[in-house]
Formats: structure tokens, sequence, C-alpha cells
């Protein structure tokens, strides 16, 4: 009955200590097996991680435990007694709640018509929702764990954080002892982290048991207290963070040895491919969000752009790859002026973008891969004759990137949207830099990404780096940057703060200019030079 | 219970193509089941003189009856006997067709670019005023017979296309240029057509010999011709050429969109603007010239029927525009559907005429019985429309299980 890795005080627990206990589970769809005769054993008011890349079976597991599918085998006992669940209802009943990675709230409804959606508290013999009920329930909620939400705000109007409690809050307002978070992490800042992780802590404390589901090891070292391992389904063990350390937790997980750092060896650069000078851009509403920015990426480099989303990247990069018409200054690739050159024009100059929002911009959510294979070259000579497209090569084309980046399903007939987001993002990145392109654009590339294929998009960023060509790339993952580039300029308000060397930049300095600090006036100097391509 | 019905949403969104077939054939039978009902039920309510006595009722009408004019009817009865499949009935019914045809596809090439053409109505007034003035002109400086067929006919359908395409691509260039919405605009280009070619009519164009509005007719040779033989006689206004081209329009259409870089860069604009402007596509442009496709077929449509029908333009179009829209949107916006879509509204068309001569069943409650057909079998299309949108807004808490996606 012992766990002998399990994490939480004392070893062993008896079995009604474990809030959740998948025994056996399989769950086979047509053609895959998405869990193997998985064990999972999560105590009662711990935080448990379950770990894995893309595809490894995380999310079906948890599908299984909040009734979303039926097991092929095994027994799901909730507090100790096998439970069999139908549907999510069953689950909530049982006390089993799940917050979604895409949260399922309605934007212009308040915070509490959220919440008591479905389980409205009525009055007058049912005729009226007894609202007054709603707000104090919730207020006792807020106070009880710890958290600051209105009740009466509209949740369109929400950071993304306040959205996530006011998910958890739903479920905790249906009787949830059990949250389910899946992926919670990838929809926040890294501020909004930090606060997800007190309201955790918050949480374990009032006795609720959390499972959360992530690839990311940091996320997991930092938070839970148990970190069970998935991979192509089967459970591979549950350690304790305590007692193992990233690099073991990463082959645990991906089944090799995985260089977590990128390693960049100097690069002869070239003449400048791509230079902004002095590019302002408003956004949508006529605001300024980009003021006055000269950046220079030459062939052979990696130029990063660190910041907090929403200081003027996304604009920036629009205006850099024809999304989006600078209001001022010039953007020249390749030695022509192509301010004004439309998108198609930069596309067939050669210029590759890994978009941000690969839902909207980066596929066409209901095409399959196929199609999406020649999203931006449906006109280039290579797909394209006489107008008509060449459909037998682009096929050939999707394939190969399927298998070259490793996208599951393998199947370029399925439709976009049915791929995981990870997946998605792969096949996105895949597209572009087999693009043969002279310059990558590339915000976010592994965004929802397993380690094992970020690794490889990595090391297919430097290869483009070693044979010459230029890469901007804009990333949230200050790790990303800081590994991969070669210069590093950290954009707040619309600005460049500063343009750094990478490697001798530490975490909290480059914090520190993230959140708008300057540089001291010497080190602003120094830097103005590295903006002008750092003479080598 | 809430659970099956997204179920049911689930499965419908899915159905393969043999499904929404068979779906659609079903829902035909449900129609005709509640409208029997309807039909003999209000039977009861009429007064005849012959009919079945049930209950101390006389109920008049023979729902039975009603439907086998509707259907076999409106292909001229061929269980009778001297059947001939050139009769009058099949006739109308194909004309109907190939004009639907024309106006069906103008609609489905705006839906598929995201856009709803609801002008097709007014480009088709126009397209077919411009073909029956530019062939009046034409002719007095072509010969005649078979040389003039053979020049003025692609004159003529070349001017619609012309007229509608132009006139089409006014709202798409107000969308693109002014931001001005396309329902809005086509709607009030609508009026514009019908005011603007009844001004030229009187200004210019009308017939002097005729009380009625309408232009001069344009010479015999200048009419669509019958195909010798197996063709239907000139006296019913329908020819197997017409019916041809329109058939090889269509199947064009259907090659456009799904082959060539045009079709892609329109369809892609018309499911996710974003993606189409990250792919290169410029969105006005693409506005403005899917328009102009949009509205040339429907011009095509208004010179079908000025060559076909009447040999003239009359000032009181019918509303093949409008009409249009409901095959569209019946046949799911597919070109390949259209022809179907288009088939089943020639037959409901004729068919009532059937009835109304065989029949004492009151004209309104024959276009109620066409109504709730279409009704019927467009609503199993509407839902998959709808769900669709309800899932993309992540409705129900279900992961899609398409076989191998079996993870986050």
């Amino acid at each position: 009955m012992s766990e002998p890795g399990t994490a939480t005080g004392g070893g062993a627990g008896p079995n009604e200590d474990l809030a959740v206990h998948l025994d056996g589970i399989t769950k086979r769809f047509p053609g895959v097996v998405a869990n193997d005769d998985v064990d999972l054993r999560v105590e009662r008011g711990s935080v448990h991680a379950l770990l894995g890349e893309n595809g490894a079976g995380k999310t079906t597991l948890m599908n299984v435990l909040y009734g979303l599918y039926e097991p092929t085998e095994g027994r799901v006992l909730v507090d100790g007694e096998p439970r069999q669940f139908d549907r999510p209802r069953d689950a909530i009943d049982a006390g089993v709640g799940m917050i979604h990675q895409h949260f399922m709230l309605v934007d212009t409804m308040t915070v509490a018509e959220n919440i008591a959606l479905g389980n409205e508290p009525k009055k007058w013999g049912g005729l009226a929702v007894d609202r007054d009920r709603i707000e104090r329930e919730i207020a006792d909620l807020c106070d009880r764990y710890g958290f600051s939400v209105d009740p009466s705000a509209t949740v369109g109007e929400l950071s993304v954080g306040a959205q996530q409690r006011v998910e958890i809050l739903k479920a905790l307002y249906r009787g949830a002892d059990v949250l389910i978070l899946d992926e919670p992490t990838a929809v926040l800042t890294p501020q909004e982290v930090e606060d997800l992780y007190g309201v955790l802590e918050e949480l374990t404390e009032q006795g609720k048991t959390i499972i959360f589901i992530t690839h990311k090891l940091g996320e997991a070292m930092h938070s839970a207290d148990a970190i069970t391992v998935l991979r192509d389904g089967k459970s591979v063990g549950t350690v304790a963070p305590a007692t193992t350390t990233r690099e073991d937790l990463a082959e645990l997980m991906v089944g090799r040895e995985v260089l977590l750092e990128a390693d960049s060896d100097p690069v002869e650069t070239g003449g400048a491919i791509l230079s902004a000078s002095n590019v302002t851009v408003e956004n949508d509403r006529g605001v300024e969000v980009v003021s006055g920015i000269d950046l220079e990426v030459r062939a052979g480099e990696i130029l990063g752009i660190a910041g907090v989303d929403g200081n003027g990247q996304s604009e920036l990069i629009e205006a850099i790859t024809g999304l989006r018409t600078p209001d001022e200054g010039t953007v020249r690739f390749d030695g022509d002026d192509v301010t004004d050159w439309s998108r198609r024009r930069r596309i067939d100059g050669g210029m590759a973008h890994v978009p941000e929002d690969r839902h909207e911009q980066g596929l066409v959510m209901p095409f399959d891969l196929v199609e999406n294979a020649v999203l931006g070259s449906q006109r280039s000579p290579r797909f394209a004759h006489g107008g008509r497209i060449d459909w037998a090569g682009v096929r050939d084309h999707a394939e190969d990137v399927i298998g070259t980046y490793d996208v599951r399903p393998p199947t370029a007939d399925a439709d976009a949207e049915s791929f995981s987001g990870g997946n998605q993002q792969k096949f996105v990145v895949g597209r572009e830099l087999e693009r043969d392109p002279d310059l990558v654009v590339a915000t976010h590339p592994t965004r929802g990404v397993d380690i094992g294929s970020t690794e490889f998009i990595h090391e297919r960023l430097l290869d483009l780096r070693r044979e010459g060509k230029a890469v901007l790339l804009v990333s949230s993952a200050l790790d990303e940057v800081q590994s991969l580039s070669d210069r590093l300029a950290v954009i707040y308000e619309g600005e460049f703060v500063d343009v750094t060397d990478p490697d001798t930049i530490t975490e909290e300095e480059l914090g520190l200019l993230m959140a708008g600090e300057r540089p001291s006036e010497t080190t602003k100097s120094e830097a103005s030079d590295l903006v002008e391509g750092g003479d080598r | 219970m809430r659970d099956d019905l997204e179920r049911l949403l689930e499965r419908l969104i899915h159905a393969s193509v043999a499904e929404r077939v068979a779906i659609s054939v079903a829902a035909l039978f449900a129609a005709i089941l509640v409208g029997g009902v309807l039909v003999f039920v209000s039977g009861g309510f009429a007064s005849c003189r012959a009919g079945l006595d049930l209950a101390g009722v006389t109920f008049c009408y023979n729902p039975i009856q009603v439907y086998y004019e509707l259907f076999l009817g409106s292909l001229g009865h061929p269980l009778e006997g001297d059947w001939s499949p050139m009769n009058y009935s099949l006739a109308t019914t194909l004309r109907q067709t190939t004009l639907l045809i024309f106006a069906g596809l103008s609609v489905a090439v705006a839906f598929r670019a995201g856009l709803f053409n609801i002008g097709t109505q007014g480009q088709l007034v126009i397209g077919g005023l411009l073909t029956a003035v530019t062939v009046l002109f034409a002719a007095s400086y072509v010969p005649g017979g078979f040389v003039g067929t053979v020049l003025l006919i692609p004159i003529g359908v070349l001017a619609g296309a012309v007229g509608g395409g132009l006139y089409g691509a006014i709202p798409g260039a107000l969308k693109a240029y002014a931001g001005a919405n396309e329902v809005i605009t086509t709607i009030m280009l609508n009026f514009i057509a019908a005011g603007v070619a009844s001004t030229l009519l009187s200004w210019r164009f009308q017939d002097p010999d005729s009380a009625n509005p309408q232009t001069r007719a344009i010479p015999e040779y200048a009419e669509i011709p019958n195909v010798p033989v197996v063709g239907f006689s000139g006296r019913m206004d329908f020819s197997l050429l017409a019916l041809g081209f329109a058939v090889a329009l269509m199947i064009g259409i259907a090659w456009l969109l799904a082959r060539t870089s045009f079709g892609y860069e329109l369809r892609t604009s018309g499911i996710q603007p974003k993606a189409a402007a990250y792919g290169g596509v410029d969105e006005k442009r693409m506005t403005v010239a899917s328009m102009t496709l949009s509205g040339a077929l429907g011009g095509i449509a208004g010179a079908f029927w000025v060559l076909m029908e009447h040999g003239r333009w009359l000032e009181n179009v019918p509303a093949l525009g409008f009409d249009g829209i409901a095959v569209s949107i019946l046949a799911g916006n597919n070109p390949l559907g259209v022809g179907a879509a288009a088939f089943l509204f020639g037959v409901l068309s004729s068919g009532s005429n059937a009835i109304n001569t065989a029949t004492d069943v009151p004209p309104e409650l024959v276009g109620v019985l066409s109504g709730l057909i279409i009704l019927f079998v467009a609503m199993p299309e509407f839902f998959r429309m709808m769900g669709r949108r309800y899932a993309d807004v992540g409705g129900p808490e279900r992961t899609r299980s398409t076989g191998g996606e079996a993870d986050d």
C-alpha cells in the first residue's frame, strides 16, 4: 500500500488519505492507446503535478477522472470509494472540478453570474435568481481563500489571471475538493504565475487537493509536492521535487538525455538583413504603442526581444512583417526599403514569420494540414503554376513538415483544429522554417511545445543562424531568449530600454529592465553601440 | 438531456457527405408527412362536392394526389401514358433550375468569401438589362442567322457578366475602402438597380409597340437555341444548352475554389480573415474581387433570363436573386450542391403550377407545402452551421475525439 516516491510527510498513507486514486487506467481510442495502465495516487491537501510532453496522455487521464471519457480499463477512486463518472456533472457532484486551458466563461456576464451559471440559487418559489445570495456566497469564498475578485465586474474586462481565479471560484462554488488545472500557466504573465502559486498554496492549506497538468519542468519543481511523469501514455514514475533534478526529470519525461540550454557557438555575422529605424506604430485604437524603435539584425545573428506582453512587441513585429503599416520610420530588408511593401512581397522576398496567435493567424482551423501547409505560399512558384496549386506537391511538403517536426498524430488529412496546441505550433514553426527564408521573425516559437520538440526547434533556429540567416526572436520565456540570442533587446512601453549581451546579464537585471527600470548611463552608451550591430 | 443534445449536435457537425445526403432525404420525407397531414386537415375546412367523409366531416383534399402532382407533375407525369421527356412541365422545372444555378452560385461564392451578398437580385436586373440593350445594339452590326447566334449570345452573356460584375464591385469597394456593411449596401443597391433600370427604360429603351414596361424583343436568332432532335420546343423557353452551360459553370466554380490560388485565398478570407492577411492575401482586393465574381454570376443569371426565357428585358423581374440565397444556404454554400438545390426549387415551382391545374388546393396552401420542404431540408444544414459556431466558442465541455487526437 505504500508509495515509496510520494513526497508528502511520512511516506505511505493509508488509502483513505488519498483524495484521488486512479488504479490501472487504460484508455484506448481507435488506433491509439492514450493511457496504458496508469496508476495515480494523489494525497489529500497536496499539489500533485502531472508532467509530460504534448501527447503523453495527461489530459486524457484527467478527462477520465472528470467524466469526459470512460476508461477502457481500470478504476477511479475518489476519497477511497470506487466511482463511475458518466459525465462531468457526476464528477462535480463527487467534488472533482476541472479548470480547462481555455476558459469556459461568458465574457459579457458578471463574475457572479458566471460563477452561479447552472447552479443559481432561486427565490420566490424558483421564479427569480437570488442575486444577493450569490454575491454573499462568493464574498465568503473570496474571504476564505484570500481572493480579491469583484463579483459585479464583467468577466470580459478582467485580466487573464483574474479570469482564471473566476474559474477556480466557479469550481469551489460547486463544492470541489479536488481541482484539476490543465496547463494553468500557459496563458499567464510571469507575475500572474506567481499569484497563481500563492492561490494554490492557500487552497491546499484549506485542505483542497490540486492536480495540475504541465509540460514545464520549472513549474512542477516549484509548486508541486509530488510529480508523476507520463510518457507515451504510461506512468514512468512518481517523484518528489526535493529528491530530483531538472535534468533527471527531463530525461524521465523525454526518455533520453535533453539539452535544457541550447548552446550557441559564435558565428561570423554578415551584413544587415533587417534594419528598422525610428519605427513608430499606432494600435487599432490610435494609441502610439511603438515609439521610435531602431534595430538591426545581421546575417548569422539572433536578436532577441524580451519584455512583458503588451509593451508593443506585437505591433512592432506586425510592422516588420507587413501586417501593419508603421506611422513613421522605415524598415529595410535585404537592402530594400520595404516599408510600403505588401505582406505578399515580403513573403516572396524570403521573410518567414511564426505569428503570435496560431489560432487566428498561423493556421486556418477548419482546413486540414495539407491546406495549411500552403498558407503564405499559395502563389509562390514552388507550389503554384499558372494560378493552379500543385496539391500533390503541397501534400508531400505537409508530410515532410509533420515528420520532421514530430507533429502528432502524423495525419495530414486531419483538420488543424483537431490537433493539440503544441502540435499546431510545431506545424506552424515547421512550415515557416522550411520556407528557406533569409529572415525568420518568430514570436513565442515554442509556446505550448513540449521540451523534446522545443529542443528541436531551438536547434533548427541555431542551424539557420549558422547558415547565415537572420533571426528576430520575441519570447516571453526568458531562458529561451537568453540562451538563443546573440543580443537581447528589452522592450518597455514601446521603447527599447536597453540592448544587452544575454550571456552576462542576470535574470534579476533583466526583470528590472522589463519593468521599465533604465540602465545606468554608462551601460546605456555601451548598449547603443550594440544597437548598431556590435562591431566584431 | 443537454448532454444528449450536444452529442447529437457533435454528431451532426461531423457527419459525412453520404450521411448528409441521407439526412436531407429523410428531412424531405418528414416534410411530406407534416405537409400531408396539414393538407388533409385543411381539406376538412374547405367546401367541395366530392371528398372523403369521415365522422361527418368532408375532407376535400387528397394529400397523396397533391404530392403526386407536386413531384411527378413537375416532370410532366412520367408514369402516365404518352409521356415525352420534352414536355412543358419539365421544361419549366429545368428552366427554373438553370436560372437558379446561376443565382445560387452568385450567393455561394460571396458566402465562401465571408460576404453575404443579398444584392444578386440587383446584379441580375442590371446584368439582364445590359444584355438586352447590348444585343439589340449589336444586332444591327452583325449578320443574322447562325453567325448572329454564335456572335450575339456570347456578347450578351458577357455584357450581363460585366454589368452584374461592376454592379457587384460597388458594394465590394464600399466594404473594402469605406467599411460599409455589404448586407446593408447590397439591399439598398437592389432598390437602386430597379429604379435605375426603370428610368433607363423610359428614357431610351422602352418598346414603342407595347404598353408593358419592357424593351424591344431581341432578334430570334439571338435567343439561346435548342438542341436539334433531343431539344425542347422553342415555345417552351428552355434550352438544354443553357442547362449544360450552367452545369459546366458550376463545376468550373467548384474547381476554382478548390484548386486555384485565387480560390484558396477566397476561402481563407471567408473562414479566417486574419489568417488570410498573415498568408499574404490583400484583404481589400479580395473583397472587391469576390464581390465582382459574385455579381458577374448574378449578371449571367440575368443574361440567361433575357436570352432564354423572354427574348427581351421586362421591368417585372422575378425574385430569382432572392431564391438564390435560399438555394445557396440549402446547398451549404457548396457549388456542386447548388445544382441539386436549384433542381429542388425548380421542381417546387413547376409542381406548384401542376397542383393548381389538377386540384382545388389553394395556391397559398401549395406555397406552405413548398416552404415546409425547404425548411425541413435546410434545417439540418442550418444546425450544422450554427453547431460549428457553438462548438467554436467552447460550448460543450468536450474535447474533440477524432481518432488519434488523444491528448492536450
